[in-house]
C-alpha cells in the first residue's frame, strides 16, 4: 500500500510541474502589461521600469517562471496588484467561508442522495424513483446561477417575511444563527448540482448491486430486508460514491466561484472573480493554482481510499 | 431482368431502412424529445433575425420594465428591450459557442489521442501527461483562468471551453484506439504496408465515430452552460449583445422589485439547450452503444 501511494506521488510530479508551467503561463499570454496594473496611475517611465526590474519581469520567461515556482513552493503566491496584500494571506482569510458553504452543501447533497437513492432503488418504478429521475435530469441542466436568482426571488422577496437573506455573510464566531441563516441559500444552490450526480450514482451503484449472488444468499439465510440493504447492499454500493464524494471536496472551490458571487459570500471565488476585472493576475494565478493542487491531491486521496476500501483492487497493476 | 429487379431490391431495402427507424425512434422517446428541442434552438438561432419580433438591442425608455404582455411575450428589461428577442439573438451566441467550442476540442482532442494511441510510445506518454495537467484543473476555473488572461470577450470564451473540452476527446480516442489496434483487420493492414496515416482515418477512426458522437453532444451541453457561466461573471459576451448568462446577472439588480421575468426568461431558455443535448447524449449513448441496446 504505502509502494502504491509512494509511486502515485512520484507520477503526480511531472503532472504538477505542467500544472504550474500552465498557471505561470495564463499570467504571461495576457495582452495587458503587469506593470502598468500594478502602477496603478503611475507613467513614469523609470518609475515603471523599476517596478519591471523588481517584479523580476525584465528576466527571460524561463528564469521568471523558475523564480515564481521557488518562491510558490515556499508558500509566496506574490503581492496582489490591488491592495498588495500577500496572495497567500488572501486566499487563506477567505478559505474557511468557502470550506463552511463547501461543507454545508456537500452534507446537504449526500444526505439527500443516499435517502431519495436508497428509496428510489428499493422501491423501482414508484413516486420516489420518478422523484428522483426527475432531479438526477433537472440538476445536471438546471444553471447554478439561475437556482440562486430564482431562490433569493423566492425567499428573500417573495415569500412575506424574508425567511433567508439575500445574500452577505455574518462570520460563525459573530452569531451562530445568522450565519446559518445566511448559509441556507448558497448551501442548496451549490448543493443541487453534485446531488443530481451522487444520486445518480447511489441509485444505479444499489441497482447493480441487487444483481448479485451473495444479495440472494443474504435473503435467503433469512436477513431482514434491512440488514440486507444496510449490511450487504450499501456496503458495496457506497465505494463508487465515495470516490464521487471525494471528488467533489476537491472541487469545492470551483462550483464555489458562482455561488459566493451570487450571495455575495466572501471566499476564494469571489475573490478570484473580483480579481479579474482589475487584472490582478497573482490573485486569480493563485486561486487557479490552489483550486488545481487541491482538486489533484483529493483524486489522489481518493484513488488511495478506493484501493484500501475495495480489496479486489491490484495496487501493482495501476500505474497512472 | 438482373437491371430491373435492382432498383426494386434497393427501393424495399430503403423502405426497410426507414421502417427500422421510425422503429428505432419509437423506442426511443428521449431522442425524440431532446432532439426536436435541439432542432427547434437550431432553427430559433438560424432564423434569429426572422423570428424575433424586436431589434434585441433597442431602447425603448416608455416601455421598460413591462411583465409579459401581448406585444412583449416575455416583458421588457429596464431600458424597454424586448426580452423575447434577446433570448432568441442570445440562442445564436450560446449554440455558436457550443459549435466553435466542441469544434475545437474535437479536432484538437481526437487528433491528439489518435496520435499517442497509435504511435504510443515516449509521444504517447508525453501527450497524456500534458492531457493530464489539463484534467488537474477544475474545468470552470480553467476556462475563467484562460477567459481572465486572455480577455472578456466571447471569442475567447470559445477558446477557452474548447481547451477546456480537448481531454475529454483525448482520453476517448485514446482508448478507443488502444482498443482497436491489435484488432486483426488494423494487423491485416499493416502487414501489406499501409501507411500509419491511412490506416487510422480509414480503419481506426471509423471505430472511434459512434462515441465522439455521443461526446460532442453531451460536450455541446457543457460548452452552452459554461459560456453562460462565463457570461454571468462578465468573462463572455459584453453588453449590449444578448446573451442568456449576462442577461440573468443584469437582471439580479430587479429582483428587490420583483421583475422576475428579466432572469425566468433566459434562464429557462439555458435550461432547455443545455437539457435537450444532455437528453439527446444519453439517447445517443444507449442506442449507439451495442452493449447497452442489447441489454435495453
Amino acid at each position: 500500500m504505502i509502494r502504491y501511494i509512494l509511486r502515485r506521488l512520484v507520477l503526480m510530479i511531472p503532472v504538477a510541474l505542467l500544472v504550474t508551467v500552465g498557471v505561470f503561463a495564463l499570467a504571461r499570454i495576457s495582452p495587458v502589461d503587469p506593470v502598468l496594473v500594478f502602477a496603478g496611475e503611475e507613467r513614469d517611465p523609470a518609475m515603471l521600469e523599476a517596478i519591471r526590474h523588481q517584479l523580476g519581469l525584465d528576466q527571460p520567461l524561463p528564469v521568471q517562471y523558475v523564480a515564481w515556482l521557488s518562491h510558490a513552493l515556499q508558500g509566496d503566491l506574490g503581492r496582489s496588484f490591488q491592495n498588495k496584500q500577500r496572495v497567500t494571506e488572501a486566499i487563506s482569510e477567505r478559505l474557511p467561508a468557502t470550506f463552511e458553504l463547501g461543507l454545508a452543501a456537500l452534507v446537504i447533497s449526500v444526505t439527500l442522495a443516499l435517502v431519495i437513492g436508497i428509496l428510489s432503488a428499493v422501491k423501482r418504478n414508484s413516486v420516489v424513483d420518478l422523484l428522483s429521475t426527475s432531479i438526477t435530469l433537472m440538476g445536471v441542466s438546471f444553471p447554478s446561477f439561475f437556482l440562486g436568482v430564482v431562490l433569493i426571488l423566492l425567499f428573500a422577496y417573495v415569500i412575506p417575511g424574508r425567511i433567508f437573506p439575500p445574500g452577505g455573510f455574518v462570520p460563525i464566531t459573530t452569531d451562530v444563527g445568522e450565519n446559518l441563516r445566511r448559509l441556507v441559500l448558497p448551501a442548496i444552490t451549490l448543493a443541487t448540482g453534485s446531488l443530481a450526480l451522487n444520486l445518480r450514482q447511489v441509485r444505479s451503484s444499489l441497482l447493480e448491486v441487487f444483481g448479485h449472488e451473495y444479495m440472494r444468499t443474504a435473503r435467503a439465510k433469512g436477513l431482514r430486508e434491512s440488514a440486507v440493504i444496510i449490511r450487504h447492499a450499501l456496503k458495496n454500493a457506497l465505494i463508487p460514491v465515495v470516490t464521487l464524494i471525494g471528488i467533489q471536496i476537491g472541487a469545492i472551490i470551483e462550483g464555489a466561484v458562482i455561488t459566493e458571487t451570487i450571495f455575495s459570500w466572501p471566499g476564494v471565488g469571489r475573490l478570484a472573480v473580483q480579481a479579474i476585472p482589475s487584472h490582478d493576475y497573482p490573485v486569480v494565478q493563485g486561486v487557479v493554482l490552489v483550486s488545481a493542487l487541491s482538486f489533484m491531491l483529493s483524486t489522489l486521496l481518493v484513488d488511495v481510499l478506493y484501493a484500501w476500501l475495495d480489496p479486489r483492487i491490484s495496487y501493482e497493476s495501476v500505474t497512472a | 431482368m438482373a437491371g430491373a429487379t435492382l432498383p426494386l431490391t434497393l427501393g424495399r431495402a430503403r423502405t426497410e431502412q426507414l421502417a427500422s427507424a421510425a422503429y428505432f425512434l419509437r423506442r426511443n422517446p428521449r431522442m425524440i424529445i431532446g432532439g426536436l428541442i435541439v432542432l427547434l434552438w437550431v432553427f430559433v438561432a438560424l432564423f434569429a433575425p426572422f423570428v424575433a419580433p424586436y431589434d434585441p438591442k433597442a431602447v425603448k425608455v416608455d416601455e421598460a420594465l413591462q411583465p409579459p404582455n401581448p406585444q412583449h411575450w416575455f416583458g421588457t428589461d429596464d431600458l424597454g428591450r424586448d426580452m423575447l428577442s434577446r433570448v432568441i439573438w442570445g440562442a445564436r451566441i450560446s449554440l455558436s459557442v457550443g459549435l466553435i467550442s466542441v469544434s475545437i476540442g474535437l479536432l484538437v482532442g481526437t487528433s491528439l489521442g489518435l496520435a499517442a494511441g497509435y504511435l504510443g510510445g515516449k509521444f504517447d506518454l508525453f501527450i497524456m501527461r500534458g492531457i493530464d495537467a489539463l484534467l488537474a484543473f477544475p474545468a470552470l476555473i480553467l476556462a475563467i483562468g484562460i477567459t481572465s488572461a486572455l480577455g472578456p470577450q466571447i471569442q475567447n470564451a470559445m477558446i477557452a471551453i474548447g481547451i477546456v473540452a480537448i481531454p475529454g476527446y483525448a482520453r476517448l480516442t485514446r482508448g478507443q484506439v488502444l482498443a482497436v489496434r491489435a484488432r486483426e483487420f488494423i494487423v491485416a493492414a499493416r502487414t501489406i504496408g499501409a501507411p500509419p496515416l491511412r490506416i487510422v482515418m480509414r480503419h481506426v477512426f471509423p471505430n472511434v465515430m459512434n462515441a465522439l458522437i455521443v461526446q460532442a453532444t453531451l460536450s455541446t451541453a457543457f460548452a452552452i452552460l459554461a459560456e453562460a457561466a462565463l457570461s454571468f461573471l462578465g468573462l463572455g459576451t459584453q453588453p449590449p449583445d444578448p446573451s442568456w448568462g449576462q442577461d440573468i446577472n443584469y437582471s439580479q439588480r430587479y429582483l428587490p422589485n420583483l421583475k422576475w421575468w428579466m432572469s425566468v426568461a433566459p434562464g429557462l431558455a439555458i435550461f432547455s439547450a443545455v437539457f435537450a443535448f444532455n437528453f439527446l447524449g444519453d439517447a445517443l449513448r444507449d442506442a449507439l452503444d451495442p452493449r447497452l441496446r442489447r441489454s435495453g
